[in-house]
């Protein structure tokens, strides 16, 4: 290996055509060296629990079959799951969407002091992402002590199981999750924005496109990789909550079932009723899911293309 | 940055008079603050209240009045008595298993960010794809296999295989693989191949004196991820004093006389929303000094670069 110097004259002349020519081997050898850190956590804490869970999720007694997953998906529960995952997302995504690009576009148009002030206020949340976020949620739902106590004498509530119930859950979560992750969301959609060229703008303002044309014909169709981009990764995340309700249905006293989401339910098989293989097939049907989402982003989206 | 002079243009265009769109826009963007500072304002505060004096504050939960340090002062104390002073070993844990996890990601996530980007290896695209698949996929997936896992080789209810395991940071990879394809001219790298530095030294010399944004992101997502993970400190520390902050909070609401009087009928230390919002308050203010800290990187718009490609 080339374990020499700056500054040793007679090297510099040596190198390169060691390189181009004769050790080709020298720069696979150094990546490998440089990747290996990485590609060790890769192994451990990605491919060795990917193969594990497979196995566990096909070994029966008999051998190797599918009665873990016939186990899983005949739970009274399982449906449900995924019902509830579908109506949280349908409630969600929707505020997602609109609420980001369009903070994103006003935004993006208050260049200056007070744009970024806005942006920096609506990114703070996102320092409270899991229990804490869950926490300030508790304080605004619970009745007597909440800011918006107002709205809840509004509908009559006076106790957390009247606003926390199960059929308000995904209202609640959206607002939750949307509180969460705007800001995020919008610094990456804001960062697409900034990346438009100058020119286009320019030429649509020559054109005569008013602010409303401008954001609906020339600025989303060039940020829709990055809405596409959002809107799978969400959906992805929709499907793996599980702090939320988990802890929701703790302070309700079981109004909101443990087992309302699949992760819940793959936690619950792993932990009290002991059956790993049903919860390890859980974790592998949501695991396609995921794999399905991500391959879609990687593949189909456009953002990720090979620079070389 | 090729937005700050378009930026700057339209704003010199709009400055000077209060157009109808323009007051509607400050209006819909400082609305939306308000709906978002709010909560997280009144929440603060209720950390200097008392008890027993929420309802009865004049003006109720908006109002100045009923805050004092020195109800901040019992409010701490109260947390920090709640089970012989466990609330200070959940925050060295999380502080263990969040500096521990990140350093880990930026020493695996610069290196290998770096191979991808500029040199040429056998495996580089497979390498690159795999780290994008699990990158896009949410981190809470593999839990409960990690949990088989680390059950099989005994490491359950030790912070080394939590840490282990958020060194895993592929985000960062990506972060680092962009950073360097942006920023790192390839002739850099050949001149210091010319000057006989073998690959890993002209990573050492030339390339990580130069990732000064690469690390700051990568710290700032990595170590936010880990502060605030819940799934896997859950599974992998299942004893109340192994575990981190994040669990160590569920602890403290499941425990309170507001949630649960049955339960928190036997403790001694009881904890209502002012000692509940100061544990949490103080729980955030790691992620907010690292936000603070990576504040000027955030902004600079790599994050997007990131996602961009």
């Amino acid at each position: 290996m080339t374990a020499t110097t700056l500054g040793e004259p007679a090297i510099v002349s040596t190198t390169p055509r060691r390189r181009r020519i004769g050790l080709p081997g020298a720069e696979s050898r150094g990546a490998a060296i440089l990747v290996l850190p990485f590609v060790l956590l890769l192994i451990v804490a990605g491919l060795i629990p990917t193969a594990y869970a497979l196995i566990q999720s096909l070994q029966t007694v008999q051998g190797f079959g599918l009665d873990n997953f016939v186990r899983i998906i005949s739970d009274f529960r399982f449906v449900d799951t995924f019902v509830h995952i579908f109506i949280t997302l349908l409630v969600w995504l929707p505020i997602m969407m609109v609420g980001v690009v369009g903070l994103s576009l006003l935004v993006y148009s208050s260049p200056g002091r007070f744009g970024s002030t806005m942006r920096f206020i609506y990114y703070i949340p996102g320092a409270l992402a899991g229990v804490a976020n869950f926490m300030l949620w508790l304080f605004i739902l619970n009745p007597g002590q909440s800011p918006v106590d107002f709205l809840w004498n509004g509908f009559g509530y006076t106790t957390l199981n009247q606003v926390a119930q199960p059929g308000q859950l995904p209202v609640i979560l959206a607002a939750m999750l949307f509180f969460q992750g705007a800001g995020t969301w919008l610094v990456i959609v804001n960062g697409g924005l900034n990346g438009i060229p100058d020119e286009v703008l320019e030429a649509a303002v020559v054109d005569g496109a008013g602010p409303v044309a401008m954001a609906w014909m020339i600025m989303l169709p060039i940020i829709r990789p990055w809405l596409g981009y959002m809107l799978l990764l969400n959906v992805a995340y929709g499907f793996q909550l599980f702090i939320e309700p988990q802890v929701m249905s703790q302070v309700t006293h079981g109004q909101i079932s443990p087992q309302w989401s699949p992760n819940q339910l793959s936690y619950t098989y792993a932990y009290q009723i002991l059956d790993t293989g049903a919860a390890a097939a859980m974790s592998v049907i949501l695991l396609l899911i995921s794999l399905g989402l991500g391959l879609w982003i990687v593949l189909r989206s456009g953002l990720f293309a090979d620079e070389r | 940055m090729s937005s700050a002079s378009s930026s700057a243009q339209s704003r010199h265009a709009a400055s000077s008079r209060w157009t109808p769109s323009r007051a509607g826009r400050v209006g819909t963007l400082s609305a939306a603050a308000f709906i978002f500072a709010v909560p997280i304002v009144t929440f603060i505060l209720m950390g200097f209240r008392q008890e027993n004096a929420i309802g009865q504050v004049p003006g109720g939960i908006f109002s100045l009045a009923g805050l004092s340090l020195e109800n901040a002062k019992r409010n701490l104390d109260v947390v920090m008595s709640f089970n012989h002073g466990i609330f200070a070993t959940w925050m060295q844990n999380s502080l263990i298993v969040g500096i521990g996890g990140t350093v880990l990601a930026v020493v695996t996530a610069l290196p290998a960010g770096y191979a991808l980007a500029k040199l040429r290896f056998k495996g580089r695209r497979l390498l690159r794809f795999i780290t994008l698949l699990t990158m896009v996929m949410p981190n809470t997936v593999l839990v409960i296999p990690l949990f088989l896992e680390v059950s099989a080789i005994g490491g359950i209810g030790k912070l080394w295989p939590v840490i282990v395991i958020m060194g895993f940071y592929p985000f960062g990879v990506y972060l680092s693989y962009i950073h360097f394809l942006t920023t790192l001219p390839r002739e850099l790298v050949e001149a210091a191949r010319l000057d006989g530095l073998s690959e890993v030294m002209v990573f050492l010399r030339i390339a990580l004196p130069i990732s000064k944004q690469a690390v700051a992101l990568v710290i700032f997502f990595s170590f936010v991820a880990n502060w605030t993970n819940y799934f896997l400190p859950l599974v992998l520390l299942p004893l109340s004093e192994q575990g981190t902050v994040t669990l160590g909070l569920q602890q403290l609401i499941g425990s309170s006389p507001l949630f649960d009087p049955t339960t928190s009928a036997g403790l001694s230390t009881k904890l209502y929303m002012p000692q509940l919002a100061l544990a949490t308050t103080i729980m955030i203010v790691p992620v907010l000094a690292v936000f603070i800290g990576a504040q000027r990187f955030l902004m600079r718009g790599a994050v997007v670069g990131a996602v961009k490609g």
